[in-house]
């Protein structure tokens, strides 16, 4: 047995109810040594203990290369024979370096541990020597039966054993994991709902001992593979009997499941990606940069150290002064020395207090983000949130939007606003929902609002008992669905597998036809307050192929009706002759899909007693059948039923788009951001859904998997997509309305670039000339596998947005995650690195706050590499004029001090204030924003002129100064002075034509870093200082001579003016040539922009269709009936039913059979 | 539907800052104001230079090398001498009055002072005249800490390189030598005489120095630099203090005298003058040049030529970009006259 479930690949084994027997095969760690198999159900997302944050925390920031770099600096500042600068120079920014960040990353540790455990500790039912008591979800443990409660969320993953329900039927919410708000539902195995449903079910659980043999622990949500070993049976499980964790028990009283995955091991977190540090782009080229520094300085320290060892040897020979300082008079050693005392003197030209900086600018831009009044959602009370706070300048450089459907771009909330009944439109969309003034429906008693149309005149028909279509066409609409109903406080509550379909139902309640239950064989309806019962005869499923849903139903009157609803072009070939209206209802159906609505063709047949006998005996035989023609068989049988039809009318909802939306894509495409819509939705949905957010115009062709494979296989790609392009633009005539082409992909498809992994360069560089791409029906991991391939094959920035867990995986893996919060479920906020509240939000935070983030963030990387190596790298020069011997030009005060007080300042205001255009302006000329996507500011090549701008700096920050004191009675501490004043003045004054944007505190900052060179400067030249500690306050007296010798400020002033003369060139060249074009955006008038699309709507495909949920079909439950009863109900339910007794209700129970339920599902 | 009004706790403050929206001041450059701007910058550098320049020119310089390199100089005989005392005389005409105050200085070409080694072998303790330092003087002295066991003071190699050149004036007046006098007051730092350097508050002023060794290479003890005058004796000797200024770069000039005094109190008039030079520091081991430069002043020191012609040169380039840039905004501006 064993040996076979290996071969099977079953090699996870749970045994129910013994706790020891897993408990010891736990996993453990000590010191990162693992083992044990069973992962225990604890949440560890943090990562510090109390004794392991010191080391780990020091460990993981001297991972970043810069802080090593300054921990290897001050040690070898300790060593007397190479120290050039004093050791306390460099070691007192590294330690306030080390101190803030690590405070930062404990700070955002314990939120962490605070969530965990908030989570960890969560209740739970667990059977424990027969009993269920309230224990906590970490202390669940392998094998365990538990007990999960109505709403509860399910712990670990389950195998659900039974339930309080019929056939130990149970449904989830599965919204935390695919993003579907509908129920689906999850069955026990009969064996095990027949054995241990009986009462009291403590003690048949507890004897429970049942042996699982199932697949390892993996990330696949959608399968399951395992066997129950139970009495010497083996019975085979699959998905159906799985409870996932992160799901939500739904409808059901209580449910029994048995623990298979704990953990790390639940299919929820082996989806959930590992949590990657995400760098930025800028900060990686950046990076590269200064590991280019780093090198020069290591080359130009080692040829300084040559001359050195030649000039010691020279000097060893004839000067008796000198040779006697040449060490252990061995130039070669001398040499040597010196070249770490020039990595040292020429270290600040690597610049620590970048990184620092860097980050207190991050966390400042994150600030605003979440001070915006105009992302805050006062709805909600929620601003937005940047919840990673080292990602703002990718945010202005985005190429690449891969964005989930539900939740994020719609509202996942469906309505019914338009209809076309006999050729009569009601209801106009062209009003928004909000703005909707609600139709008085108090006549009827079962309106409980919902209903955004306004159609007196449809109401008055159906009250008036004129209008016999009108009448059928709700009829209809309260028959034709897979909708059930439950009661709560005396109205039905309606759970539906569709949306559409909940929002259709819904609809007819509000007309009056109100659907109030259904059993096995009969639909209850209360019609005008008429309750009237109709026999269920057939249902006649929804698929994909088919594309319709249809009734068959025997009226109480005897007559025997085939109600009908599906997509318009199917309905339509199916009508009989001269059906009235068609016409007009076939160019309502125009006028519905312009609105983008989603229609639906709604149709009637009397159906004669006859052919229904006929009919009804072959479907049974054909039912009967077993082979695998039983599919093809029924679909002949049912397309023979659904002709004839007589077409009723024609339906419209809205899938309501988040505010926004297609402005905000709108907007994002002018940006020159690629829109992807990645979505677990059905194919027409996303379609549907693409058109309406303007993701796709009318006219925009649309590339399917067949084409596009075609293409792919074809030995050159991009030729042939052009040449499917241009055919088809020939064949429809449209040659000059543009090149619009989007791709529309779906999850088993793109399951073969797994297998093609070639395919996947041709085809990004086809995605890079489409409009859009959807790609519909795909997984959690499938998502973050798209978002892989984008970020393999392309140089640009993706992103990320999505509400729900199963756009987790996409958050973490694209190189920027959003979050919208939504209603409900904080999954995809706790991962992202953005929390936003709504869609069109995005605008603002990319085109304004990202834009900005970039060019402040670009700004402010140029200029600190110029300040600090344009001052750093003065000492290479002077080398050659003092023997090589790593003598430092400057006080060593100012060598601390330069980068803190004296340069520091502006440079951050420019990286928090700067803004080259308003946001209005930003938002206005989206075009602005190519800027970041094509790394204008910040490409290695900007940054490598950066640096030479700071060598020819640093050249003349020497050499003038040194043609003014060569062979003068200037002494060294005055051209020191001298020099240093330069070149705070070169960096101020580069400031100064940086600014743009003058805030008084960009002003402040400049005269405040000047002044407070003059202030630090007389006091490390005071005497109270020297006479403290006169080794290091040497200067002693030299500001108080310099500053009032007209050579030093001449010479100050004429370095500084060369040293600035090229940038200050550059821009005035720039101020020539470009007067025109920042003229205009500047001079754009500072109004509230209109954001309205620019699109006109061409002609429009009609577009029909209806949203099922992944892989459920209910209507196979219903005429099954596994999910309702059949036979009378139990004495307490009707004792329920008959507690809540109103005047419609009680009514109802006057009429009709004792076979209805209210509480069915 | 009554909505209940909640408070929005969260909702951020709007404030000029947090909403970015700070009142701000945009400078809307223009090439109407680029273009005049660097013609205006570059015409002021212009003027400096040219004041710069002028008032260079009007600085008298002279200067002699008594290396002693050619044979012809009267210092050759003494160029090869090592520490040995030797005498030479250096005369030189004037043709014109030599406008005083005349400063009196000493050169030295191809000397590294700024040499890292040599420029911290020094310790700012013992020379406050911390009697403590006296007796262990700092490891940067290092190798003229210590001389058999006994400290060095003055430590460090500055200190015993110190310059030990000597020279006396002469005018010669109808065959006559005629001294003029040389004022050693004053020209060291204010600060280096009254605050950085100071002697022990120990009188006399030896039984400070009990214990210790001077420097290897000096002829006589600190104490003993100047006998007669105790304010320019021991650490605060000006001589000293000029030397212990360590110089910027290889090539550099130390004030040694000024002729403010006496006759002289207005210039060096023409006529024929004898420098009477006690050669004892070597400098042809290291290929250096040794010069005595006579200089007057203006108000901006010494002779520059090189800040004036830089000046210029900027000047002359900022006027010409700005012609570069009238072009290319002529062009730009009307391109349909091209």
């Amino acid at each position: 047995m064993a040996k076979e479930s290996v071969d099977s690949g079953l090699t996870w084994e749970v045994r129910a109810n013994s706790r020891h027997y897993h408990k010891h095969k736990q996993k453990k760690s000590f010191l990162s040594i693992r083992w044990g198999r069973y992962a225990d159900n604890v949440l560890r997302s943090y990562k510090y203990s109390p004794l392991t944050f010191l080391p780990l925390t020091l460990f993981e920031q001297f991972q970043r290369v810069a802080n090593l770099y300054f921990l290897l600096m001050v040690v070898l500042q300790c060593v007397p024979a190479i120290s050039s600068i004093p050791w306390y120079i460099t070691i007192i920014p590294l330690l306030s370096v080390l101190s803030v960040r690590g405070l930062k990353d404990l700070a955002s540790d314990m939120a962490r541990r605070r969530s965990d455990l908030k989570i960890n500790s969560r209740p739970c039912d667990i059977l424990i020597s027969q009993r269920f008591s309230t224990a906590q979800w970490k202390d669940l443990c392998v094998g365990d039966v538990l007990r999960i409660c109505k709403d509860q969320v399910i712990p670990a993953d389950l195998l659900l054993l039974s339930s309080s329900e019929p056939h130990s039927l149970c449904y989830v919410e599965t919204a935390d994991i695919d993003g579907e708000t509908n129920l689906k539902y999850r069955q026990a195995l009969s064996e095990t709902h027949n054995e241990l449903t009986s009462h009291p079910s403590e003690e048949t659980l507890a004897a429970f001992d049942g042996v699982v043999l199932c697949e390892e622990p993996n990330n696949r949500l959608y399968t399951f593979r395992g066997q129950l070993l139970w009495r010497g049976q083996s019975f085979l499980l699959d998905k159906e009997h799985i409870l996932l964790r992160g799901t939500v028990l739904r409808n059901t009283e209580f449910a029994y499941g048995l623990t298979i995955y704990t953990g790390t091991d639940t299919k929820i977190l082996r989806n959930c990606g590992k949590l990657r540090v995400k760098k930025t782009r800028t900060e990686k080229v950046f990076n590269k940069v200064v590991l280019g520094i780093v090198l020069s300085v290591m080359l130009a320290a080692l040829l300084l150290a040559i001359g050195s060892g030649v000039f010691s040897s020279l000097v060893m020979s004839r000067t008796e002064v000198l040779s006697s300082l040449v060490v252990n008079g061995n130039p070669v050693y001398t040499g040597f020395l010196v070249f770490w005392s020039y990595i040292i003197l020429l270290s600040p030209a690597m610049p620590i207090a970048l990184y620092i900086t860097f980050e207190v600018i991050h966390t400042v831009h994150s600030k605003f983000i979440g001070w915006d009044l105009e992302m805050f959602w006062q709805q909600a009370d929620r601003p937005a949130q940047a919840r990673n706070t080292s990602l703002n300048e990718e945010l202005g450089q985005v190429g690449y939007l891969l964005s989930d459907k539900t939740g994020t771009l719609t509202q996942n909330c469906l309505l019914f606003r338009q209809c076309c009944v006999a050729g009569e439109i009601y209801g106009d969309a062209s009003v928004r929902a909000e703005d909707m003034k609600p139709m008085d429906l108090s006549w009827n008693s079962f309106s409980c609002g919902g209903l955004y149309m306004s159609a007196p005149g449809l109401v008055e028909k159906l009250r008036g008992q004129q209008c016999a279509l009108s009448r059928q066409f709700v009829t209809a609409l309260s028959l034709c669905h897979t909708v059930m109903a439950e009661w709560k406080e005396d109205a039905p509550v309606y759970q539906a597998a569709s949306p559409d379909e909940e929002a259709l139902v819904g609809a007819a309640r509000e007309l009056g036809w109100v659907f109030l239950s259904r059993t096995r064989d009969f639909i209850v309806v209360s019609e005008l307050g008429v309750t009237r019962q109709y026999q269920l005869l057939a249902l006649l499923d929804f698929t994909s192929k088919r594309r319709r849903m249809s009734i068959l139903v025997r009226e109480p009157e005897g007559g025997l009706k085939l109600y009908c609803k599906g997509a318009d072009i199917v309905i339509l070939e199916r009508l009989q002759k001269d059906c009235p209206y068609q016409e007009r209802i076939e160019r309502s159906l125009e006028l519905f899909a312009q609105a983008c609505l989603r229609t639906l063709c709604v149709a009637v047949r009397s159906v004669p007693e006859a052919s229904w006998e006929q009919w009804s005996k072959t479907l049974a035989k054909s039912a009967a059948m077993t082979t695998c023609d039983c599919d093809t068989m029924l679909e002949r049988l049912y397309d023979e039923m659904e002709r004839e039809l007589q077409l009723l009318g024609v339906t419209a909802i809205e899938d309501r788009l988040q505010e926004g939306v297609p402005e905000t894509i709108d907007l994002l495409q002018q940006a020159g951001i690629k829109v992807w819509v990645l979505t677990g939705d059905k194919k027409e949905t996303a379609v549907n859904i693409g058109y309406s957010c303007k993701l796709l115009d009318p006219d925009t062709r649309l590339l399917e998997w067949q084409e596009l494979r075609q293409i792919l296989q074809s030995p050159d790609p991009g030729v042939s997509f052009f040449k499917a392009r241009q055919t088809d633009m020939w064949a429809e005539d449209r040659g000059t309305t543009g090149s619009k082409t989007a791709v529309i992909l779906t999850g088993p498809e793109l399951a073969e670039f797994d297998q093609r992994p070639e395919w996947g360069a041709s085809f990004m560089s086809l995605a890079e000339q489409c409009q859009a791409v959807l790609c519909c029906r795909v997984t959690p991991g499938q998502k973050a596998d798209i978002v892989t391939l984008v970020r393999k094959h392309t140089k640009s920035v993706t992103m990320s947005i999505g509400d729900g867990a199963n756009d987790v995986n996409m958050i973490k893996t694209a190189h920027v995650g959003v979050g919208i919060a939504g209603v409900e479920g904080g999954q995809a906020v706790l991962s992202a690195d953005f929390a936003l509240s709504q869609f069109r939000f995005l605008q603002r935070l990319l085109l304004v706050h990202g834009r900005w983030s970039y060019r402040r963030i670009s700004l402010f990387l140029r200029y600190f590499l110029f300040k600090t190596c344009g001052f750093a790298l003065v000492h290479i020069w002077f080398g050659c004029f003092n023997g090589f011997s790593a003598q430092s030009l400057y006080e060593t005060w100012f060598i601390a001090f330069y980068t803190v007080f004296y340069t520091a300042a502006p440079i951050m205001c420019v990286a928090f204030f700067e803004q080259d255009v308003s946001a209005e302006s930003s938002l206005m000329w989206p075009k602005l924003y190519n800027v970041g996507q094509k790394q204008e500011l910040s490409s290695p090549r900007m940054l490598f002129l950066s640096l030479l701008y700071a060598v020819y700096t640093s050249l003349v920050l020497f050499f003038v100064p040194f043609g003014v004191f060569h062979d003068t009675a200037f002494d060294f501490q005055t051209m020191a002075v001298t020099v240093a004043m330069a070149a705070m003045f070169t960096a101020n004054i580069e400031i100064v034509l940086l600014t743009r944007f003058w805030t008084k505190f960009n002003i402040a900052a400049v005269c405040v870093s000047v002044v407070l060179f003059f202030i630090c400067t007389r006091i490390t030249h005071n005497s109270r200082l020297f006479e403290r500690a006169p080794s290091d306050y040497y200067f002693l007296g030299v500001s108080d001579r310099a500053f009032i010798d007209p050579v030093v400020w001449l010479t100050a002033l004429l370095t500084a003016w060369t040293a600035v003369l090229p940038s200050m060139t550059a821009l005035a060249l720039n101020i020539i040539l470009s007067v025109h074009d920042s003229h205009k955006v500047h001079s754009v008038p500072h109004q509230p922009v209109e954001l309205r699309s620019k699109l006109i709507r061409g002609t429009s495909l009609r577009r029909s269709s209806y949203a099922l949920s992944q892989g459920a079909v209910p209507g196979r439950l219903i005429t099954s009936g596994t999910s309702i009863r059949s036979t009378v109900p139990t004495v307490d339910e009707i004792v329920t039913a008959s507690k809540n007794p109103t005047d419609s209700n009680g009514q109802m129970m006057d009429n009709k059979t004792p076979k209805l339920h209210f509480k069915t599902v | 539907m009554v909505k209940e009004v909640k408070e929005l706790v969260n909702r951020p403050d709007n404030t000029a800052y947090t909403q970015q929206r700070l009142p701000a001041w945009q400078p809307m450059l223009s090439a109407g104001i680029v273009i005049p701007g660097f013609v205006s910058i570059g015409l002021v550098f212009i003027g400096i230079g040219v004041a710069l320049f002028v008032t260079s020119q009007s600085i008298q310089v002279l200067e002699i090398d008594y290396t002693g390199v050619e044979q012809s100089s009267p210092c050759f005989k003494c160029s090869d001498q090592t520490g040995k005392k030797c005498d030479c005389v250096m005369n030189f005409d004037i043709d014109s009055l030599f406008k005083g105050p005349v400063f009196f200085y000493y050169g030295l070409s191809n000397y590294f002072q700024n040499q890292r080694k040599y420029s911290v072998s020094i310790d700012y303790n013992q020379l406050t005249g911390d009697l403590d330092y006296f007796t262990n003087p700092d490891d940067a002295c290092f190798p003229f800490q210590n001389d058999r066991n006994k400290p060095i003071v003055p430590c460090g190699a500055i200190a015993n390189s110190m310059f030990n050149d000597t020279f006396q004036l002469f005018q010669l007046v109808n065959g006559q030598k005629k001294e003029v006098p040389l004022d050693g007051k004053g020209i060291a730092w204010w600060t280096d005489y009254n605050t950085k350097y100071r002697n022990p508050s120990v009188t006399p002023l030896r039984n400070a120095f009990n214990g210790t060794v001077k420097p290897p290479s000096w002829p006589q003890a600190a104490y003993e630099l100047d006998t007669k005058d105790t304010s320019n004796n021991g650490f605060i000797n000006q001589d000293f203090l000029v030397w212990m200024r360590t110089a910027a770069l290889p090539d550099f000039r130390k004030l040694y005298r000024r002729i403010t005094e006496g006759d002289y109190a207005s210039g060096l008039p023409a006529g024929n003058y004898s420098l009477q030079i006690a050669y004892n520091y070597p400098v042809l081991s290291f290929d250096g040049r040794k010069k005595v430069v006579f200089s007057n002043v203006s108000w901006m020191g010494g002779k520059n030529e090189f800040l004036g012609i830089a000046y210029l040169v900027i000047g002359s380039l900022c006027v010409l970009m700005s012609i570069v840039m009238l072009i290319v905004y002529a062009k730009f501006k009307f391109p349909e006259e091209d």
